[in-house]
């Protein structure tokens, strides 16, 4: 360890206890408040199962508000992020649209949320537009730097057979960056599930809109359910995508051998 | 040993009607400083099998690039089949359809199968409905499966491409040329990563369809000995420049530029252009 770097993280360190001071981030704060957890931990245990079924429905339609967003929201983020890839277009045309994404890009799905309640009014349509916002912004994105990272080589093969540009993007741009699109939606409905769950705090529907009233009310072993159920929905989903990742992603990224009949 | 002999200077008569390439003081740069190509004159007959032989950087690549339009000369005039080679010239978008250009690395398309990616050839015939749903008419498929046929391909229809061996996918990358219906066939070292008898079953390959569809075919080699067994006529290229340019029939050389040689002097001449 260098006295350079002692420095640097003893400023570090200090900026953390003046940032800490302005906005009142007291450790001992913290340890008095830990027997409360222990309330809401104890009053957490005590579930009432009858919920449950309630909860699987309001978990179910999450996730299609999710499943919505995402198909939606990669329709329309895939032709803009044809127009946002460089090796594609000119200056003039990318330039725009990537300036259109990025302010997209720049609110979270919640304020988007409260934008589309003010809009269509409270419920779950608010929550779908906020994901198919956020979907569009995030998955052009992803998709528009896949292209640009195609291999020239089939783009530069085939444009000299002198076809047009549609029929470039159709049997060149889409297949070369097929997988990793596929890549992205599932990250993109896996993270779009979380996104839904807690829309609801701004009244935008799904699961999230049980466990702010449930919280709101002190009724910590109802919310408990609702939290329990969007855990192990997250983690089950997350587990298929790895599953699906492996099976149709790794092997085409990395060209190997597979078997067929 | 092969018979040299001296004949007269042939290879500029750029009023023959049977030239279907011709470049005269073709230079290319990079940059304003570094030039690619220095001063290439070509005259390529229709039907020929034509080599172009150098090491890496002599600038060989370049001047198949600039066959198909995909580089522009900085100076000097190209005439492919008496139309200038220009991507912004619609005779010449045209023209491309036909000409079949192989790349060093292929340039296949990795996640599609073997037969979709030999279609692509055909896309120019396309109608914009039928290539927009990928609907290739009847006659287009049963062309690229004779094609395939032809190649030793059969049976390999669905397979994707990046599963395929090296010679599969030179196969694969001459099916797709083919399947344009090409007049001309340009291929950048397509045999230079392969071992000798994959290599030969490709050049035998390209050879005889060559022969069969009448095609000018130019093919870019590292190896002489390999252009010489099959090529009508071979240019060499040194650091830009065309140092020789000979004719092979049969067992005889004829040299165009320097006169006699024996085929060591050539082989040397070669071997200098390595250093």
């Amino acid at each position: 360890m260098t006295p350079k770097n002692n420095i640097v993280i003893g400023i570090i360190i200090a900026l953390v206890v003046v940032a800490s001071y302005n906005v009142d981030a007291n450790p001992l704060e913290f340890a008095e408040g830990l027997p409360n957890l222990a309330i809401v931990v104890e009053e957490m245990l005590s579930v009432e199962p009858k919920y449950i079924p309630t909860a699987l429905w309001a978990m179910f339609e999450t996730i299609q508000m999710a499943f919505i967003g995402t198909v939606v929201g990669t329709a329309i983020a895939l032709p803009l992020s044809m127009l946002a890839a460089r090796n594609l277009n000119s200056k003039y045309v990318y330039a725009p649209v990537r300036a259109l994404l990025a302010a997209i890009r720049t609110f979270p799905s919640i304020l988007w949320a409260i934008l589309f309640v003010i809009m269509v009014g409270l419920g779950t349509f608010a929550g779908v537009l906020a994901i198919v916002m956020y979907t569009v912004g995030f998955v052009a994105k992803l998709q528009y730097e896949a292209i640009e990272t195609i291999d020239s080589d089939p783009m530069d093969a085939v444009s000299s057979i002198g076809v047009s540009k549609w029929q470039l993007i159709r049997y060149v741009v889409i297949p070369e960056s097929a997988s990793h699109l596929l890549s992205q939606i599932l990250y993109m409905f896996d993270y779009n599930v979380r996104q839904t769950s807690i829309l609801g705090l701004v009244g935008a529907g799904g699961i999230g809109f049980y466990i702010i009233n449930y919280i709101k009310f002190f009724e910590y072993g109802k919310a408990a359910i609702f939290m329990l159920v969007v855990l192990v929905t997250v983690l089950f989903i997350d587990w298929v995508s790895v599953k699906i990742r492996d099976k149709y992603i790794v092997k085409s990224q990395h060209g190997m051998e597979v078997t067929t009949k | 040993m092969k018979q040299i002999q001296m004949t007269q200077n042939p290879s500029f008569s750029l009023i023959s009607t049977n030239k279907i390439i011709q470049m005269s003081d073709v230079w290319t740069s990079y940059d304003s400083k570094n030039f690619a190509l220095e001063g290439i004159n070509l005259s390529i007959d229709r039907g020929t099998n034509y080599a172009i032989v150098g090491q890496s950087g002599s600038g060989k690549s370049t001047l198949l690039k600039l066959m198909n339009g995909m580089m522009i000369p900085s100076k000097g005039a190209i005439k492919i089949d008496y139309v200038t080679p220009n991507m912004n010239n619609k005779k010449f978008k045209k023209m491309m359809h036909t000409i079949g250009y192989i790349p060093q690395s292929l340039g296949l398309i990795k996640n599609i199968s073997v037969i979709e990616n030999i279609l692509i050839g055909a896309l120019p015939r396309l109608n914009k409905v039928q290539s927009f749903f990928k609907k290739f008419p009847e006659h287009e498929i049963n062309e690229a499966k004779r094609i395939m046929a032809l190649v030793g391909l059969s049976g390999k229809e669905e397979r994707k491409a990046y599963m395929l061996s090296g010679g599969e996918k030179r196969r694969v990358a001459i099916a797709r040329a083919l399947m344009q219906k090409p007049t001309i066939l340009l291929a950048d070292e397509i045999v230079s990563e392969l071992d000798s008898v994959t290599a030969r079953e490709i050049m035998n390959l390209i050879a005889d369809a060559q022969k069969r569809m009448n095609l000018t075919a130019i093919m870019v080699h590292h190896d002489m000995q390999l252009a010489l067994e099959y090529a009508n006529r071979v240019a060499v290229i040194k650091e830009g420049q065309k140092i020789l340019e000979i004719g092979v029939e049969g067992d005889t050389i004829v040299d165009f530029q320097t006169g006699n040689m024996t085929t060591e002097e050539i082989m040397g001449m070669y071997d200098d252009s390595k250093k």
